[in-house]
């Protein structure tokens, strides 16, 4: 470029990144500060999981029949069923709901988001943070529910098969896949239901929607399958569960599809959120 | 930015504003241009000071019109709020806490460090009287410290315009003081402050200039003295002055063409009288003093404050003159 056409472009000021990671950092503490130490029915619902798995190993250690004909293979496939009829469509889809569908509608209903609208922030970098913490918040929780419910399901086992298992086998590499799964299931379900949020003024509504839609996910034709976020996570689940009656067979999305694609439905969702948020005015008078 | 006339730069403007709620007014063909001092919003409760001060913040878009805060639009909140705090009248704050942890979380907020902030929430909370209370929840705040903390947030990061939503609602007389000097010490300094108030005496005592709104429409903007002057013809200025001899006093003031009515009161030592020219009429008061050796105890004007001002732009039934 000449002189003189570099002259007359205007200057660019390089975007201040180090500036935004700080506010996103400062909203992060604000965040779980304020709203997720007193969470408790979301700590409950982490330990929903971890009862059943418990239940059978105190079954199992009080009953020394009950073993019987139970190994590592019959261990893999339950907790396979497990994970996906359990932890991910109900105890991660309803944590889903309640934090991210509430990030924008509890301050909402307080009457405190104008505390964050009144602050020299985009309102964008606001959305951001606020499903960052969401994110951060549900898989810890869930994660460790994940890990904690995978390490019980195998605990009574016989020592040298697991043993076995876990270093020698797949085992590692299945409670990798489930971390995976939990991560993009909390950033997938967070991100449909902090859109949600900024169109319903209660998150049950669409979260009925979803969850129904979920529901039926076995009965639909391929192509609706598709537009589905358990479709995606099912199909990354190391073992896969027998499909009901009357399901209608697809096939599963390679991971080189479904995790980008996870990823991309969750980067377009919150960039909507963002765009929504630009225009949002604060009326608590409607809420 | 917007483009704006010399001058706007450091004034906040409204550019012929109108917001509407649906069907419902908020505020109409607004005009304004507010330089910096203490400028009081005044009106009923209802009439759209709220509404005003949320679209100067960018809470609210207008339906029309343009605003420009100190020459930035007021929806560029990652520049505005650098320069503008703003306390609302929400009685409202984020969960779980402290008095401290509520002013600094938010400095962070702005990009302040662990360190700035942390200088800047002490000197905030000394000056605004909050330092023995500021480990305590907010949430167990009575209802004048929480309106301290408010305005603890909204000054913090020491802005150059200062919108306060009723900022004086639930202090005691004596933080009511406090607040009040405060407010005359930001100005002082050069800053933009905005107060709304429904309790006209309150503003009396604090604006260097208002803003009268009433019903959404802003009746009347400046100086209250150059407010009032602007009316003597239709609303006469009244005087009320208390002398040895206000008989005599009457008799000649009332021989003046702009004396409309001198009125001796029932404590027999005062004497109220309209005029249409109160320069002109105060230069005869003198005269006439010296002439008939009256002694003068007090000359106040009557009816020079918003309360009178606001109460003869209204009228008695409401409606808009």
């Amino acid at each position: 470029m000449s002189e003189i056409a570099s002259a007359s472009l205007p200057a660019r000021t390089p975007l201040p990144w180090g500036h935004w990671w700080r506010q996103v950092r400062a909203i992060l503490r604000l965040e779980l500060r304020k709203g997720f130490r007193r969470s408790y029915g979301l700590y409950l619902l982490a330990l929903a999981p971890i009862i059943v798995p418990l239940a059978i190993l105190i079954v199992r250690t009080v009953s020394a029949d009950f073993d019987r004909g139970f190994g590592v293979p019959e261990a893999t496939q339950f907790y396979a069923g497990f994970y996906q009829a359990f932890m991910l469509r109900i105890v991660i889809f309803l944590a889903c709901v309640a934090v991210f569908g509430n990030l924008i509608r509890r301050e909402t209903l307080d009457r405190s988001l104008h505390y964050y609208f009144l602050s020299p922030l985009r309102r964008e970098l606001l959305v951001v943070a606020k499903y960052l913490t969401g994110l951060l918040v549900s898989f810890l929780l869930f994660g460790v529910a994940t890990v904690v419910t995978f390490v019980l399901t195998y605990a009574p086992l016989e020592s040298t098969a697991v043993r076995q298992f876990l270093f020698g086998g797949h085992g590692l590499s299945h409670l990798g896949s489930y971390l995976l799964v939990t991560f993009l299931a909390c950033a997938g379900y967070g991100a449909v239901f902090l859109f949600f949020g900024f169109f319903f003024k209660s998150p049950a509504l669409p979260a009925l929607a979803v969850f129904g839609w979920e529901a039926i996910l076995f009965l639909l034709p391929p192509l609706l399958k598709q537009a589905s976020v358990m479709h995606y996570l099912q199909s990354l689940c190391p073992v896969p569960v027998p499909e009901r009656l009357l399901a209608l067979l697809a096939d599963a999305p390679s991971p080189w599809v479904a995790i980008p694609g996870l990823l991309v439905l969750a980067v377009v969702l919150v960039a909507i959120s963002a765009w929504k948020i630009r225009r949002m005015e604060i009326s608590y008078d409607e809420s | 930015m917007i483009a704006s006339p010399a001058g706007a730069d450091r004034r906040v403007v409204f550019e012929n504003v109108s917001k509407f709620y649906g069907d419902v007014l908020g505020v109409n063909r607004v005009n304004l241009s507010i330089p910096p001092g203490i400028t009081g919003l005044v009106g009923p409760n209802g009439s759209g000071k709220t509404t005003l001060m949320n679209l100067m913040v960018g809470l609210i878009r207008p339906t029309r019109g343009r605003i420009s805060v100190l020459g930035m639009e007021p929806y560029d909140a990652e520049h505005l709020f650098r320069q503008v705090g703003y306390a609302s009248q929400y009685d409202s704050f984020p969960p779980g806490l402290t008095g401290y942890q509520f002013v600094e979380s938010y400095l962070r907020v702005h990009g302040f460090t662990a360190k700035e902030a942390e200088a800047m929430t002490w000197k905030t909370l000394e000056r605004v009287g909050l330092v023995e209370p500021a480990g305590r929840k907010v949430a167990g705040y009575s209802k004048g410290m929480r309106q301290r903390a408010r305005l603890a947030q909204a000054i913090a990061h020491q802005p150059s315009v200062l919108v306060l939503d009723e900022p004086l609602n639930g202090l005691d007389p004596m933080a009511r003081a406090e607040a009040i000097a405060l407010f005359r010490e930001l100005a002082d300094g050069g800053l933009h402050v905005i107060v709304s108030s429904h309790i006209l005496h309150e503003v009396d005592l604090i604006s260097d200039q208002v803003v009268l709104i009433h019903g959404g429409y802003v009746v009347a903007e400046g100086e209250i003295a150059d407010v009032r002057d602007e009316m003597e013809e239709q609303h006469p200025v009244q005087v009320l002055i208390r002398c040895d001899r206000p008989s005599l006093l009457a008799s000649r003031v009332f021989e003046q063409d702009h004396v409309v009515e001198a009125r001796i009161l029932e404590d027999g030592h005062s004497l109220l009288v309209r005029t249409r020219d109160a320069d002109r009429f105060h230069l005869v008061l003198n005269e006439i003093v010296l002439g008939n050796g009256l002694t003068v105890e007090s000359v106040a004007p009557a009816d020079a404050d918003v309360s009178a001002v606001y109460q003869y732009l209204i009228g008695s039934d409401g409606e808009k003159q």
